[in-house]
């Protein structure tokens, strides 16, 4: 009971000192315009305070703390009434001297404890990372050249395999279509290229698929990095964000929000035992325990030409009917978007049929004797799309906090900019892409510029479902074991600079473009 | 559509309204889409918390031989995993920790809230030089690392700063020595420093965007910017500053790292998430127990989030500006 | 009408400001009155400044000046200057320990056997254990805020923080009283220049292996007396369609550790001890032929095709807690692992000599006709110099501890394996159930006993490279050269 007094009292110190000191200092500049004397004198006596408890506190000279503040108070008061005797500035001038004392109180708090608390950290961190492990001596930038030079950060060396991966042919393939439609639909409108989501749609989907040829083609920790970078902040915002509009005004909204927003309310220690329950693999002879082996296996057993395969393309046949039929009525009706859209989602329909048929679906290897058997994927430990999965992690987790900021960006859109646009005719999805994005666009750059501070943060994932093992090592994760684990303060301080480094530029590009957005 | 067919007169009429109808059959169905998209999204987002849930209701050998759908044939059902949890007697027990969760997220979440909307308000509304300098450079800081602040920190709060004046004996105190290492109050300082970048980003992108001519009428009233903040921005930014109170009281709850950075061995000062994943042991032998924790761990901040999800709701804004 | 609102305003604000100074002029008073618990003269403003300077130089140069550190203490105590006082009455002091034993079972005996000594002497021992010991210690050694009395599971680290002045010297007072209770050589790992830095604390012996006994009845096996019987076991077992081992060397941030117990032993038994020493000395690269060799001798014998169960689909992504179910289920026939092993088997199975679960030694070469056992254990150094301290440290060496702990830890097990061990001589043997009198004594018959190597190795290597380079090699990632290159570029200079 006496701790929890303790920590009480403290939060109460805490808020009642702050909240005295910004009206206080409020109070005070007021002073400043009206009563310069009273302001000289009570800002005297508190200075003079000040340096009563600094000497006092140092044991410059004896005597208790209270006596020496109280007398320098007084000294200082009486200086500042003294002061005041020499003649009084003009009325601008304290104006001046108020607003610009305003700023400070508004603004002090937080630089001071961003001063305390990053800014001399960071200081620290860089003349650190110059230092030997034990920081003893100088080494220069010899730290920043074993990252650099270590094969485990950044390993080029398999640049040529693009030209072998599937996923490079798929993203050229996939960009490729997007340019065609955009090309097609613009010269009919008399324009070299046009955004429409059936243009904008394939490029989008194909650049990230590019991502991934690249991403695992080229390893090490650094790549990881922005591997994690992209992924989990497109498909975070993204997600985020349809999970927003989706539940917007919908019946059962608070219900949807609230299990898309849960993932955050779990601690990692939990979302580690979450995600290991859904990643686990057992041997073929066991039945799987992990829920997405349990599913693959379960594909797996659905043999070609087997009962179950034949259901299974029954039911994917029928999936493509209906999606001709929205493909035709989308024609029909001139909506393209709709048209294509469908047409897209057939491809892969049309290649599980393909897959049913022929190769076969899912976990399933040649056993010892010739019959099939259960195989499974170890999600954690297959190299290089084990990331993906721990990425997943993160995205399942990060989703609910962009979609919360979006939601509010978007219930904060004026109801009676999206009434007037209705009123001008404009559809439902007209409304979305004309009014309401432009919007929240300022909220969309704040969330994705969050998540890539965030993303190239992550460690604690890493950290507790791999260890950096399997090649898929981040660097904070890096940073953590070289600092703390092997108290190499040397390499982990450099790390952290490199990290530093590495996302300043996109933050303060992205803050110098909300600010003329502003402007 | 109907007013087109209903125009259209002559023989086919009746063909023409069935292709008709089914159009709009397709077309309810299509308008229908979205709706299913988010329910099959809240599904997928369902699945690994509430196989956890099933799970931290199992025994250890249950959670290991059969996965959570079949819990219901194979049985295996306990509440010794939250009898482990709750019934913990080390240091003070998890009611002790739930307390300390409570001393150290609360100011870690007020506190930044209330100084970082005063900092985005002055970024914001009052012009100063090098007030886009000064922004770029305070919000970058989010960039940093947190880890490297760690160590810092703790040597400021176990022994205070100390500089000793060169070429003499004499050391003069930077930062007196409060003996705040190991107590909670270290650690929501802490918190504070590290969230400002990120609540200052936030609210700023949001006070900002506010009507400028409802501070400038405000002025020409004659009212200060203590006023204005306290009367007009503190209002009208309730939906930011929900949003950044429900993450800000999440991330401290659910905070572990700086929590035992800063306290360090004293267990009577930890809070929930360290006394849980202490139960794991040393091996992770009773890791199972993490799932009951997990859940026990979850359940405050889910009232919080419900709690503020109210504050957003369209038209407060519009309702407060018009007013 | 607009000044009339500003100035009430105004007058609110000032009205708020003088409750919160009046509020803040009572904090202060609280605040003062905090000070004077701290057991200082209220008079003696001057003395208390002095000692907080003596204390920040202490920080900073960390001398273990023995007089000096008496005085703080006494002063703590605010009695009079007489030494034998100070060392008759602790009561009313307070000592933390901080350590990695975390589960209720552990945590809580420890506590239970602390208690004992807390109830004799009057002093006040708190215990609390963390899961990520490791790191935290590190952080809270250099960030000034240490506990009294750390408990280390790696002696390497030991030596890293009596080379940062972090731990003192362990007195030559209770190096006396406990130096003869302990086996000869197991407080060599924890001396560091000739002086000695920890008191052991648990005890665990690595190099036994764990069997089903019905497997082994069933198939007709016997338990093999030498290396070489072990292979040929193995490969009857494969020739039969039984699958001999379970492996697993997934453990969290730890992962791989298995690995390394796996190369240790087999160093020790095809190698010998002074390679070993060399080796874990850093004398001898990883990347010498018998290092490699070793390895590779590890890695052949785990992936003969049909020799490892693992339950996680693969070796790497095996937990190795959770081999105990396929164990006793019969899925493999042979785990080897620590003595802690036990817990990790299914509730409710029977373990011991004629029991489904049985444990043999990790058979030797029978050419070398010696007796090599790894082993590893934890250790408690001290962080601060004041009397109770070194009492609690003293305790810890004690048979007392060792006994209080035992039946303490047993008992809350509820019956079975209570997972402690101790090496202390004088500790009563009857405490313990057959299967872990029996680890006792192969301890005790150890020719030679070697501690677990990678915890002796610096942290770079031993809970770093070793672990994360090995699990590569474990995986096919690397081969052993590889991976075995990049853990000697690691070792720290």
């Amino acid at each position: 009971m006496g701790a929890l007094g303790g920590a009480l009292i403290g939060v109460v110190i805490a808020i009642g000192a702050s909240t005295a000191l910004f009206f206080g200092a409020n109070w005070l500049f007021d002073l400043a315009v009206d009563r310069w004397r009273t302001f000289l004198a009570t800002s005297g006596a508190l200075v003079g305070a000040l340096i009563g408890a600094v000497i006092a506190g140092n044991d410059v000279a004896g005597g208790p703390l209270w006596l020496w503040a109280a007398v320098c108070a007084v000294v200082g008061a009486a200086a500042g009434i003294a002061a005041s005797v020499l003649g009084t500035p003009s009325k601008s001038s304290r104006t001046r001297l108020s607003e610009r004392g305003r700023l400070v109180t508004f603004l002090g708090p937080s630089l001071l404890f961003a001063a305390l608390g990053l800014v001399i950290p960071l200081i620290r961190s860089i003349y650190l990372s110059l230092l030997d492990s034990r920081a003893a001596e100088w080494v220069g930038l010899a730290n920043y050249g074993e990252i650099l030079t270590n094969p485990n950060s950044l390993d080029l060396s398999g640049w040529t395999e693009i030209f072998t991966s599937r996923l490079f042919y798929a993203a050229l393939v996939l960009i490729a279509v997007g340019l065609g439609i955009g090309m097609a639909v613009g010269r009919r409108r008399g324009r070299t290229m046009e955004a429409l989501p059936g243009s904008i749609g394939p490029i989008a989907i194909g650049l990230f698929v590019l991502s991934f040829a690249v991403f695992t083609t080229l390893r090490g920790t650094v790549i990881n990095n922005l591997w994690w970078v992209v992924v989990v902040t497109g498909l975070s915002t993204a997600l985020g964000l349809a999970a927003a509009v989706l539940a917007d005004g919908v019946r059962g909204e608070s219900v949807a929000k609230s299990l898309i927003f849960l993932p955050m309310a779990i601690s990692f220690v939990g979302a580690g035992i979450i995600w290991r329950f859904m990643y686990i693999a057992r041997p073929p002879q066991k039945p799987q325990t992990g829920f997405l082996n349990a599913i693959w296996v379960w594909l797996g057993s659905l043999r070609p030409r087997t009962g179950g395969a034949w259901v299974a393309v029954l039911i994917l046949a029928l999936v493509t009917v209906l999606l001709a039929g929205l493909c035709a009525f989308g024609v029909k009706r001139r909506q393209t978007a709709f048209a294509i859209g469908a047409a897209v989602t057939a491809v892969p329909v049309l290649w599980l049929i393909y897959r049913f048929l022929g190769p076969g679906l899912g976990g399933s290897v040649p056993g010892p004797t010739g019959e099939p058997i259960a195989g499974t994927i170890l999600f954690l430990q297959e190299a290089p799309f084990n990331n993906v999965w721990l990425m997943v992690v993160l995205i399942w987790i990060q989703t609910g906090f962009a979609m919360v900021i979006l939601s509010a960006a978007i219930k904060a859109v004026p109801s009676e900019l999206i009434e007037a646009a209705r009123v001008d005719g404009a559809t439902e999805r007209q409304t979305f892409w004309n009014v309401i994005i432009p919007t929240i666009i300022p909220t969309i750059t704040v969330v994705a510029t969050t998540l890539i501070v965030l993303v190239m943060k992550v460690y604690d994932i890493v950290k507790v479902m791999t260890a950096g093992n399997f090649g898929t090592q981040v660097i904070a994760n890096e940073m953590w074991q070289k600092a703390f684990t092997e108290l190499n303060f040397g390499l982990g301080s450099a790390l952290a600079v490199v990290l530093f480094l590495a996302v300043v530029p996109a933050m303060a590009f992205n803050i110098r473009r909300t600010q003329r957005a502003d402007a | 559509m109907s007013t087109a067919t209903a125009s259209r007169p002559g023989p086919a009429s009746g063909a023409i309204e069935r292709v008709d109808r089914t159009g709009k059959l397709i077309y309810g169905f299509l308008r229908r889409i979205p709706t299913w998209v988010l329910w099959l999204m809240v599904i997928v987002w369902s699945i690994p918390a509430s196989s956890l849930f099933l799970n931290s209701f199992r025994t250890r050998d249950a959670q290991r031989n059969s996965g959570w759908w079949e819990s219901f044939n194979e049985g295996g059902w306990t509440l010794a995993n939250y009898s482990e949890v709750l019934g913990t007697e080390q240091t003070g027990g998890l009611a002790r920790a739930l307390v300390n969760s409570f001393a150290i997220a609360i100011p870690a979440t007020v506190i930044p809230v209330a100084i970082a909307a005063m900092a985005a308000y002055a970024f914001a509304w009052i012009k100063f030089r090098g007030r886009e300098w000064l922004f770029i450079v305070f919000v970058s800081l989010l960039a940093l690392p947190n880890q490297v602040a760690l160590l810092p920190l703790l040597q400021l709060y176990a022994g205070g700063a100390h500089w000793t004046i060169p070429g003499t004996e004499f050391t003069l105190t930077l930062f007196p020595d409060f003996d705040l290492a190991g107590s909670a109050t270290a650690v929501w300082l802490t918190h504070t420093a590290f969230a400002l970048p990120f609540a200052v980003f936030l609210l700023h992108n949001y006070i900002s965007s506010l009507p400028g001519e409802l501070f400038e009428a405000a002025r020409i009233d004659g009212a200060d910017h203590v006023t204005i903040f306290w009367r007009l921005v503190v209002p009208l930014s309730v939906p930011a500053l929900a949003a950044f109170t429900i993450f800000q009281f999440l991330w401290t709850w659910n905070d572990y790292l700086v929590a035992i950075t800063m306290i360090g061995s004293n267990g009577e000062a930890w809070p929930a998430t360290i006394r849980i994943a202490s139960l794991a042991g040393e091996f992770g032998l009773r890791e199972h127990v993490l799932s009951a924790g997990a859940f026990v761990q979850a359940g405050v901040p889910l009232i919080v989030f419900f709690a503020l999800q109210r504050f957003f709701v369209r038209g407060l804004l519009a309702g407060s500006v018009k007013s | 009408m607009k000044k009339h609102r500003t100035r009430s305003t105004r007058l609110r604000t000032s009205r708020l400001l003088a409750v919160v100074l009046a509020f803040g002029l009572i904090v202060a008073a609280c605040a003062s009155d905090d000070d004077d618990d701290a057991g200082e003269a209220p008079a003696a403003t001057e003395a208390m400044a002095e000692e907080s300077m003596d204390e920040s130089m202490d920080d900073e140069s960390m001398d273990d000046d023995m007089d000096e550190a008496m005085d703080e203490a006494m002063d703590d105590e605010s009695m009079d200057d007489s030494m034998d006082d100070a060392m008759m009455d602790l009561s009313g002091t307070k000592v933390t320990v901080f350590g990695p034993e975390s589960s209720e079972e552990e945590a809580g005996a420890m506590q239970d056997a602390l208690d004992v000594f807390a109830a004799a002497t009057g002093i006040e021992i708190v215990y609390t254990g963390a899961r990520d010991f490791s790191d935290q210690i590190n952080a809270q050694a250099a960030g000034g805020n240490p506990p009294d009395i750390a408990v280390f599971p790696q002696p390497g680290k030991v030596g890293d923080f009596a080379a940062e002045n972090w731990i003192l010297a362990v007195p030559d007072e209770v190096q006396a009283a406990i130096g003869s209770q302990w086996p000869a050589g197991s407080l060599d790992t924890v001396t560091f220049g000739g002086t000695l830095y920890g008191v052991p604390n648990k005890t665990d012996l690595k190099s036994i292996v764990w069997y089903n006994t019905e497997i082994f009845e069933s198939g007709g096996y016997s338990v093999p007396e030498s290396l070489t019987e072990l292979q040929i076991l193995t490969a009857d077992m494969l020739a039969d369609g039984v699958t001999p081992w379970c492996v697993g060397i997934e453990s969290g941030p730890a992962t791989g550790w298995p690995f390394t117990d796996w190369m240790e032993d087999l160093v020790l038994r095809v190698q010998d001890e002074n390679v070993y020493d060399q080796w874990v000395a850093g004398d001898l690269p990883f990347a010498d032929p018998r290092i490699v060799g070793t390895a590779e001798f590890v890695l052949e014998l785990w992936n003969l095709p049909g020799a490892v169960y693992a339950a996680g689909g693969s070796i790497a992504a095996t937990p190795f807690g959770d081999n105990g179910e396929p164990l006793v289920a019969g899925d493999c026939a042979m785990h080897r692992q620590a003595s802690f092993f036990a817990a990790f088997l299914p509730e409710g199975t029977s373990v011991g000599p004629g029991q489904t679960i049985d444990v043999f030694y990790f058979p030797a070469v029978a050419a070398k006709g010696n007796r090599p056992v790894l082993t590893a254990g934890t250790y408690v150094s001290a962080f601060r110099d004041a009397p109770e301290v070194w009492a609690v440290m003293e305790f810890f060496g004690s048979a007392e501890y060792a006994n209080a702990r035992q039946a303490a830890q047993a008992a809350r097990q509820g019956g079975g394996q209570s997972g402690f061990l101790s090496a202390n001589l004088n500790q009563d043997l009857s405490l313990y159930n057959d299967l872990e009198r029996s680890f006792v004594e192969i301890l005790q018959t150890a020719s030679p006993a070697r501690f677990d190597g990678s915890d002796l190795m610096p942290a770079a290597v031993g809970a770093g490279t070793f672990w994360t380079e090995g699990t590569s090699a474990v995986n096919g990632d690397k081969t052993v050269a590889e991976a075995f290159a990049a853990i000697d570029a690691s070792w720290p200079q």
